[in-house]
């Protein structure tokens, strides 16, 4: 039986093909639209970023490809084996340019987000009051048009921010690809696990 | 009718005819392993004062409210938790080892997910007192009998030993704050993640390369002489390890090497566990089926000073288990004869004299064939 892999369809999906190919690893060859591809030995689930932890918690895949941003956001229960090392990015508190940023002032500081816990726990955590608007995308408009005080979202280069008027003002989690394992296949299909942890261990140095 | 009156509380369940069934059969054959090593079945309560479930991991799940004379009560959400405050309390005159078990529901606040409900079925045993390493064998082996007897494939019994992280601990001098980051790294098998917590702590480079490879080190048992090395610098580590080896190899004497893992980065529950702890995992189940382990320090709280030793599998995921893997041959209701009721007092009559020779009826009652 083979390992099933889930990956995502967004941002890490070039570089988990550039280093399963690096690995010598099976990878599908333009399949498009099929979101479930046999390619040799491995079977690959092509899912959203925020839902492949959960394929692997479940054990519906036996490894995936998330982003630490990801995995400390959804909390989900897996193992962390590797930092593949690309991806890399932060997740970042950003207000206004050129208004000061101080959430001690004031008793509840609305904040955007897609990232709705680890926004809300970068506040608890620091005894700052918070309410945080979930959003799904587009999270940089949001101080703009006065639905949020400021944004907690992922930057790679900032230009993003930029363009939207927006600074960077705090740092809430740095993040890039791991690969995380199922805790029964863990045990249960150890060699083959351990397989391709080698493997993608080696390309990934 | 309001919507409540149809609707399911998230977390409930609700098992009908051949589910029903088959659940009545895994805890029939479960607990008959049970009492084949000679375990007594205890029925506890179904709650208790709130503070006999304390403990940080099931403070946050418990379901508690106030009784009419304004103490808090609980719903059990563990029954280890009373089986010992029962053995440190009405069973306090019985020497030990007393050999105790339990096959009931427990109710804990959980977020619906993996495998977890609010409602949980748990069957399980605690060996109390006794030479520690034969009852941490001895327990190991009955959770193996119980998967073979149900007729799961591939499963694998991971052991770990908590005292190898908390040798490490110690020997470390780290600050708590420092050594929950550390033990959820490890949890997670993180060995980028362990560094980075340990960078800027004053952790000499064997120790600190002894904490990542608790994320990297384990697999068959052949990992034991391994790890035995790798942790030479840290005595209480060694240790540890040296209890955890006796307990794997007298399994493998036992002939049930095959379905051991060695497994040093299990690090859940460390203010409960205190010795040998082990996980239950099985190909076509991505969460554990159940778990076990030492806790030397519980019964003390209940006032009589008792090491003890359990574990338990859920009966949800012990179901679920056999089903994927093809093992619950499906064993259809017993034909019922009919018995005709034309007439109530005459048809009532003969179903009670059938009953009486032990045949399984359906009374005609309208409607019915």
């Amino acid at each position: 039986m083979s390992l099933t892999i889930a990956l995502s369809k967004g941002k890490l999906l070039a570089g988990s093909e550039a280093l399963f190919r690096r690995a010598g690893l099976p990878f599908p060859n333009g399949e498009g639209r099929k979101l479930v591809v046999a390619a040799g030995e491995l079977r690959f689930l092509f899912v959203k970023d925020m839902d492949v932890p959960t394929y692997v918690e479940y054990g519906v895949a036996d490894c995936g490809v998330a982003g630490k941003d990801v995995l400390l956001e959804t909390g989900a229960d897996v193992l962390e084996p590797l930092d593949l090392g690309f991806g890399r990015c932060r997740v970042v508190v950003a207000s206004p340019a050129g208004r000061a940023y101080a959430p001690d002032r004031a008793a509840t500081t609305r904040v955007a987000s897609k990232y709705a816990k680890l926004a809300a726990a970068h506040f608890l955590e620091r005894g700052l009051g918070v309410e945080v608007v979930r959003l799904a995308g587009s999270v940089e408009i949001a101080t703009g048009l006065g639905l949020a005080d400021c944004i907690v979202d992922v930057v790679e280069t900032g230009r993003t921010l930029a363009e939207n008027d927006l600074a960077e003002v705090e740092t809430v989690a740095e993040s890039s690809a791991r690969l995380i394992v199922n805790r029964a296949s863990f045990h249960a299909r150890r060699a083959e696990v351990q397989g391709l942890v080698a493997k993608l261990q080696e390309a990934s140095r | 009718m309001t919507a409540r009156l149809t609707q399911v509380p998230p977390g409930a369940q609700c098992f009908v005819g051949e589910e029903a069934r088959e659940r009545r059969r895994i805890e029939e054959a479960v607990v008959s392993v049970f009492e084949g090593w000679d375990y007594e079945e205890i029925i506890p309560p179904l709650f208790d004062y709130a503070e006999v479930f304390a403990g940080e991991a099931l403070a946050s799940k418990t379901y508690s409210f106030v009784a009419r004379d304004g103490s808090l009560l609980a719903l059990r959400p563990d029954f280890t938790s009373l089986l010992a405050k029962i053995a440190a309390g009405r069973l306090r005159e019985r020497p030990a080892p007393l050999r105790l078990y339990y096959s009931g529901e427990v109710v804990r606040y959980e977020p619906v997910r993996a495998g977890r409900q609010s409602e949980l079925y748990q069957m399980g045993l605690e060996h109390l007192g006794g030479d520690a390493r034969a009852a941490d064998a001895e327990v190991v082996a009955i959770a193996a009998e119980c998967l073979e007897r149900l007729g799961a494939r591939g499963f694998v019994l991971a052991l770990g030993h908590v005292g190898v992280f908390s040798g490490l601990v110690e020997a470390a001098g780290l600050a708590p704050e420092r050594v929950e980051a550390l033990r959820e790294r490890v949890e997670s098998k993180d060995p980028a993640g362990v560094r980075q917590v340990l960078q800027g702590a004053s952790v000499s480079s064997a120790l600190a390369e002894a904490f990542e490879q608790l994320t990297t080190l384990g697999g068959g048992l052949e990992a034991l002489p391994r790890a035995a090395e790798v942790f030479s610098c840290c005595a209480g580590a060694g240790a540890a390890l040296a209890e955890l080896r006796a307990v794997a190899d007298a399994l493998a004497s036992a002939g049930l090497g095959r379905h051991l893992a060695v497994d040093l980065g299990e690090v859940r529950g460390l203010d409960y566990y205190t010795g040998l702890v082990f996980r239950v995992f099985a190909p076509d189940l991505g969460f554990e089926v159940g778990s076990g382990g030492r806790y030397d320090t519980l019964v003390a709280r209940f006032g009589r000073p008792l090491p003890a030793v359990g574990f338990m599998l859920g009966l949800d995921r012990v179901a679920l288990l056999l089903e994927r893997q093809g093992r619950l041959a499906a064993v259809p209701r017993a034909s019922a004869e009919a018995v005709a009721a034309t007439e109530l007092g005459a048809g009532l009559k003969e179903a009670v004299a059938r009953r009486a020779r032990g045949a399984r009826i359906r009374l005609g009652n309208g409607g019915e064939r």
